[in-house]
């Protein structure tokens, strides 16, 4: 592509699933329509739409609209044409996802869902293949998963793949962030906007408090929904990558101790919203199950597994069954760890990233804009609004 | 109980809709020396566009324009007008059609009535008139409007006391409560389909709140208000009424929108509400009149000057789709609507007295069940030969006007004129075919085509 245009663009949209896209007339019904649309400023979807019908790739790049929009569904249902609005904002959040990626991994697997499968094939083979040539030996009359898999190296493996999966999806929040605060424009930011908005990117990674505000009641339901799956797979991480030594134990605690408490908890909030949200996909209920892109369907089924087998590692250990344990265990662990190394740099895990860190550069880029309009120029018009 | 007649009557043509296109159809075929019969489901003949105000892009008097050709129908020798009468089947016959219509009791002997409307004014029942499009009342027994044709009363059953005023008040005891309906059957050579259009209802978008407020008025009630005969003689909206200060016109608002089924252009809209904006920029000089459009389409001879005017006189025009409407209280509206040709992004509310929905044309008739005739996807009479485009895809039965899809007043007539060239041209072909048997109902012209 040479310079800012690129009339493939559209064409680009539909392969990450905005298939109804040229139908839009730019009524403008949807923006009015939309719940979020207003207080970010923003005027989509018809803006973002109309940035893709017009191949505006930079601006389109540079835009933090796709991330305020939370897939209520509202404009799709109001939409004259059919133009599908919502589902073009989230072709655009995945077309996002792939362009912030600099390794062009997303960007393949978004376009071609069956490389996806194969990256997940290949890496949970790898990871089976560690486990059958190098485990640990196998004690048989009771259950020893710390001799059949040793928890330094378990946990050395988690950390190496961690500081693997932060760095990629490190350098995609800093891409998102140089194009979005205007490239070079960003250097003149001061550092003090940028640390003051810091506690804005928690509380939105924690509660996506923005979303209860999207749309009509089910979209409500289906945030307290996502809160529990958000808060069960933060667990999930701090259990495997911080806490591991203690939760991975052959001593079979209490039921009432705080590391199965909290690993239970950690199970149902992953396979209760992930088992419902399969469940309406297939039921096509609301407008954000009209289309299922491969995408989702992977991320969904990875991840009710992990929670499947995870509970039943529990199981079987609690229960005392040695063999079926070292086998649930590898299978648990083949499973999860291709979907954390997929999904979370490279396709619709890194939302968890990207969500919160719009609405922080969203708020960076109205400090920016606030600082600059109350200076000079801004004064010297305005002097009684500025007083 | 259906009364059977038994005597079968001829007609070269028959024209089922005495709108303006059926009228014009009709007269074109007359003016040949064809026998027409014109059947007219309403009380009188006239249609749609007997009850406008005026017309664009002239700003000439519908009336004006309407009435002389109503007349000229009524009066003509080779046309004969059934009124109140409804066509039931029309079954190919040979080269013609064989047409079974049902003509509905008025009630009223229409030889002995004489239009003096004595009854009418004797008449105790009163309910809503569709005519004015609900603003005023009429009676259960009355002439359907002033200037009607014919000029004979009516009796509406269904409002009926049955107490008998009438029949006292009648001069000439034309009053018949004992009618039934009665059934004819007319064979026609060519037949052709006026039967024009309706507004798709203004609750059809709930989104537009037209339910909870009697503010958002269709643009046929606008008509009424703006006509010199009309309910109030003047613009007053119907909630309270108050001089409307602002009116919005909401165009697209039944029309290129998939959600109620109508993807297709009106095609009227733009134009009439336009006009509409004019008429009301001179009866209420001070009110402030906003059209909200996606684009005009003034593809006519003479409407985009006839646009630039409108704006010169001061209507605003707001680009973009009205998406939501909501009433804000006690009587007043407020539009939303993005504003998509700002350099800003902004989401604009404004607050209207009255609101008017630019409803999308749909059929008024749907030939399914009375005849082969085939409709379209959008539910119009399909017209399937782009070369010959009033011809339907049944030999002899032709569409002309609003039947075959949305066109206004000007495309309306010039589209019955070549309805009534194709129909002739039939009629030529079947006559110079039928010459050998004998001529029964038609015309001198027929056999003289041979
Ligand atoms: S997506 Fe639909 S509602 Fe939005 S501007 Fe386009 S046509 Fe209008
Ligand atoms: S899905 Fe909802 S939040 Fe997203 S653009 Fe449409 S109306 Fe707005």
């Amino acid at each position: 592509m040479a310079g800012p245009f690129n009339p493939e663009l559209h064409v680009d949209l539909k392969r990450f699933g905005a298939k109804d896209l040229d139908m839009c007339m730019n009524c403008g019904t949807c923006t009015t329509i939309c719940p979020m649309s207003e207080d970010s400023g923003g005027g989509f979807p018809r803006r973002v739409i109309r940035l893709v019908q017009t191949g505006q790739q930079k601006k389109l790049e540079s835009s933090l609209d796709p991330w305020m929009c939370y897939f209520c569904g509202d404009c799709t249902l109001n939409c004259p044409r059919n133009a599908n609005p919502a589902e073009v904002m989230m072709a655009s959040r995945r077309y996002l996802t792939s362009r912030y990626d600099f390794t062009g991994l997303a960007s393949l697997f978004y376009r071609n869902p069956l490389t996806e499968i194969i990256a997940i094939v290949l890496v949970g083979l790898f990871i089976t293949a560690l486990f059958v040539f190098l485990h640990g030996p196998m004690v048989l009359h009771r259950v020893e998963l710390n001799t059949f898999a040793p928890v330094k190296w378990v946990e050395l493996g988690d950390w190496i793949m961690a500081g693997t999966l932060s760095f990629f999806l490190l350098a995609g929040a800093v891409r998102m962030t140089w194009w979005t605060l205007g490239r070079r424009d960003m250097l003149r930011v001061s550092p003090m906007i940028f640390i003051r908005q810091i506690p804005t990117f928690f509380a939105h990674l924690f509660t996506q408090k923005r979303w209860a505000r999207c749309g009509s009641h089910p979209s409500l339901i289906r945030w307290i929904k996502h809160l529990l799956l958000v808060s069960g797979y933060l667990s999930m991480l701090t259990l495997v990558l911080i806490l591991l030594r203690w939760f991975q134990t052959d001593h079979v605690y209490p039921f009432y101790y705080p590391q199965r408490l909290w690993g239970y908890y950690a199970t149902v909030a992953l396979l209760y919203p992930t088992g419902d949200f399969i469940v309406s996909r297939l039921r096509r209920k609301e407008p954000i199950h009209f289309f299922t892109e491969a995408s989702d369907w992977i991320f969904l089924v990875m991840l009710f597994l992990t929670a499947l087998t995870g509970i039943m590692v529990n199981v079987f250990r609690v229960n005392g069954f040695p063999m079926a344990t070292y086998i649930i265990y590898v299978i648990h662990l083949a499973i999860a760890v291709p979907m954390l190394v997929v999904e979370v740099p490279f396709s619709k895990w890194s939302h968890i990233m990207y969500r919160p860190l719009s609405i922080y550069l969203a708020g960076v880029k109205k400090a920016v804009a606030d600082s600059t309009g109350k200076g000079s120029d801004a004064q010297a018009l305005e002097p009684a609004a500025a007083a | 109980m259906v009364a059977q007649t038994g005597e079968k009557r001829y007609s070269d043509a028959l024209v089922i809709g005495g709108g303006i296109a059926g009228l014009q159809a009709a007269l074109d075929l007359a003016e040949q020396g064809y026998k027409v019969m014109v059947v007219e489901r309403e009380a009188s003949i006239g249609g749609r566009m007997i009850s406008l105000s005026k017309v664009y892009p002239t700003l000439d008097c519908a009336s004006c324009i309407t009435t002389p050709k109503m007349s000229a129908a009524a009066h003509h020798e080779n046309i004969e007008i059934m009124t109140y009468t409804e066509v039931k089947s029309i079954v190919p016959d040979g080269d013609g059609h064989l047409v079974t219509v049902t003509r509905k009791p008025t009630y009223v002997n229409a030889d002995k009535c004489i239009g003096c409307r004595l009854c009418e004014y004797a008449c105790d029942s009163e309910f809503a008139d569709s005519f004015e499009q609900g603003l005023g009342a009429t009676r259960a027994i009355s002439v359907a409007f002033t200037n009607a044709i014919p000029q004979k009363a009516v009796l509406q059953a269904e409002y009926c006391l049955s107490c008998g005023l009438c029949l006292r008040a009648c001069p000439t005891d034309a009053i018949e409560f004992d009618q039934q309906p009665r059934q004819e059957q007319i064979a026609a050579h060519a037949v052709i389909i006026t039967t024009g259009f309706q507004l798709n209802g203004l609750n059809i978008k709930p989104q537009y709140s037209a339910a909870q407020s009697a503010n958002i008025i269709s643009p046929l009630t606008l008509e009424r208000l703006l006509a010199p005969h009309g309910p109030y003689g003047r613009v007053l909206r119907p909630s309270d009424g108050k001089i409307p200060e602002s009116v919005a016109f909401v165009l697209c608002s039944g029309s290129r929108d998939r959600t109620i089924g109508v993807p297709y252009c009106s095609r009227v809209c733009c134009m009439y509400s336009i006009k509409q904006a004019m008429l009301l920029a001179g009866s209420l000089p001070t009110a402030d009149i906003t059209i909200y459009y996606m684009d005009i389409r003034a593809f006519g001879k003479g409407y985009e000057q006839f646009y630039q005017n409108a704006r010169a006189m001061g209507v605003n025009f707001v680009r973009g789709k009205v998406s939501h409407i909501d009433v804000a209280p006690p009587d007043d509206l407020m539009v939303h609507v993005e504003m998509t040709e700002e350099s800003v992004d902004c989401v604009r509310r404004q607050k209207h007295d009255l609101v008017v929905l630019a409803q999308g044309m749909i059929p008024q008739w749907n030939p399914s069940g009375v005849s082969t005739v085939t409709i379209g996807e959008d539910g119009f009479v399909a017209t399937p030969d782009l070369a010959s485009p009033c011809a339907t895809n049944v030999p002899g039965v032709f569409v002309a006007g609003a039947a075959a899809g949305p066109k206004d007043i000007v495309d309306t007539i010039a589209d019955a004129g070549a309805a009534a060239m194709v129909a002739a041209r039939y009629l030529v072909r079947c006559g110079s075919k039928e010459s050998a048997q004998p001529g029964g109902g038609r015309s001198v012209r027929l056999e003289l085509a041979v």
